[in-house]
């Protein structure tokens, strides 16, 4: 089947007659870094806007287990492992302390950046004596492998410090609220792949709002952009699959089985944003062994700013889709990829990480 | 990182593969794909060493140019 350009995508967007403007979110940092990186914004017609929402699982990784993390990498003989973007992301602690796993592990602890869970995994083998803490923020595409990774067996020193969301439930909250600030939806291709698009049904259903999952090529994004924008002109909203590539009925069965055999969904914290209802993963008991919460149970100390962003930061209305990233009065000024303030400009699904790395240099004027 | 790299299988053993892209070898694992019935030539999309789905040789091409350009993007 031949592909259709990126160039006839965008004519055929600009044929259409809004009816009024339409704000479309997304909801995937990797969707967000093709959008950006391929001036797709710029290219759109005046009318249409396309607004980065819940994409980063490390921007909204509880402060509270970031905090932890810390505070076992520094008090305990564990290796802290992680994701590398999650090293960077600063806890609010008092002047003075190590406020990342970057600076616990200049402070001597032992921390070690990982790509893959199977990395994790031949960190412990490697290290029988000790014990490894995984530290997992992640949405279902990264969730189901670990999943997968426990239940192919684990070594036994190997733990779980698990921070692992689902993305559905942030946008049904926003769509709840009845204060959500876009018009469409453009689903996010990998969870589909994993999860299967039907998570997303109730955008449609529950709500009438178009949506359309999409892959991460500029051509699968527009394709995206102009389902949902056909929808709205027509009146008649559906579910659209605009990544039938990798998104299949149902999604991955293996890995749903893995993810529903070895963790439940519970309600979780989002940093900056508080608890959301079924949109986080928690392990089943017959994995509780392995889980490092209840190996190292957290001392009950009040913190100052706990669960809380960094002073002054607005990552929580970036994460929502609720202002722009250059809309927050740090961005460019105090938070810069160099000197970070808050997570959405440490992880590279983060998207004033992205902004910045496609060039946007400044804030908005207010 | 939800981005995903597609590869092409180059050698199965069991739930293990080496799988190639652009020239540089990764261990993946198939585990979430044991129901697929992969076979040697196989792409996969590979997400933090795990194959998410199979994917067609055009597919995985088109995925490529899309990395390849963010790549050269972020360098710029």
């Amino acid at each position: 089947m031949p592909q259709t350009s990126a160039k006839t995508w965008l004519e055929r967007i600009r044929a259409l007659e809004l009816p009024r403007p339409i704000k479309v979110m997304n909801v995937c940092g990797g969707h967000e870094r093709s959008i950006s990186f391929s001036g797709i914004r710029a290219a759109l017609p005046p009318g249409i806007e396309i607004i980065p929402g819940p994409g980063c699982p490390v921007c909204i990784c509880p402060e509270e287990d970031l905090h932890e993390a810390i505070r076992l990498a520094l008090e305990q003989d564990v290796v802290l492992v992680a994701f590398g973007d999650m090293l960077r992301v600063p806890a609010n602690v008092p002047k003075g302390e190590p406020r990342s796993l970057e600076q616990a592990r200049a402070a001597g602890a032992d921390v070690r950046p990982v790509a893959s869970p199977q990395e994790a995994v031949a960190i412990a083998r490697a290290e029988p004596g000790r014990r490894v803490v995984f530290f997992v923020a992640g949405f279902e595409t990264t969730t189901a492998p670990v999943a997968a990774m426990i239940a192919e067996r684990v070594p036994e020193n190997l733990l779980v410090l698990l921070a692992a969301r689902l993305t559905w439930p942030a946008v049904a909250m926003l769509l709840d609220s009845g204060e959500a600030s876009f018009d469409a939806l453009i689903a996010p291709g990998h969870v589909a792949t994993v999860m299967g698009s039907e998570e997303w049904r109730f955008v449609v259903d529950k709500h009438g709002m178009p949506a359309a999952v999409a892959g991460f090529t500029p051509e699968s994004l527009l394709a995206a952009t102009y389902s949902v924008l056909r929808q709205t002109i027509e009146g008649r909203p559906f579910l659209d699959n605009c990544y039938p590539e990798l998104v299949r009925a149902g999604g991955n069965a293996a890995a749903r089985r893995y993810l529903a055999e070895v963790m439940e969904v519970v309600p979780a914290n989002w940093r900056g944003i508080g608890v959301i209802p079924d949109s986080g993963f928690a392990l089943r008991p017959a994995w509780h062994q392995l889980d490092a919460r209840r190996v190292f149970p957290a001392p009950v100390a009040a913190r100052k700013r706990a669960g809380q962003m960094p002073p002054g930061c607005d990552c929580a209305g970036v994460v929502l889709g609720k202002i722009y990233p250059d809309q927050c009065r740090l961005y460019g000024r105090a938070c810069t990829p160099r000197n970070p303030v808050g997570p959405c400009m440490v992880s590279d699904e983060g998207a004033c990480r992205i902004w910045w790395a496609a060039g946007r240099r400044e804030a908005r004027a207010a | 990182m939800c981005l995903g790299i597609p590869m092409q299988i180059v050698a199965i053993d069991g739930h293990r593969a080496r799988c190639e892209a652009k020239g540089v070898e990764r261990e993946v694992s198939l585990f979430m794909l044991q129901d697929e019935g992969l076979a040697l030539g196989d792409h996969v999309m590979v997400h933090v060493g795990y194959a998410l789905q199979k994917l067609s040789p055009q597919d995985a091409r088109s995925t490529w140019e899309l990395l390849d350009q963010l790549v050269a993007a972020g360098e710029s």
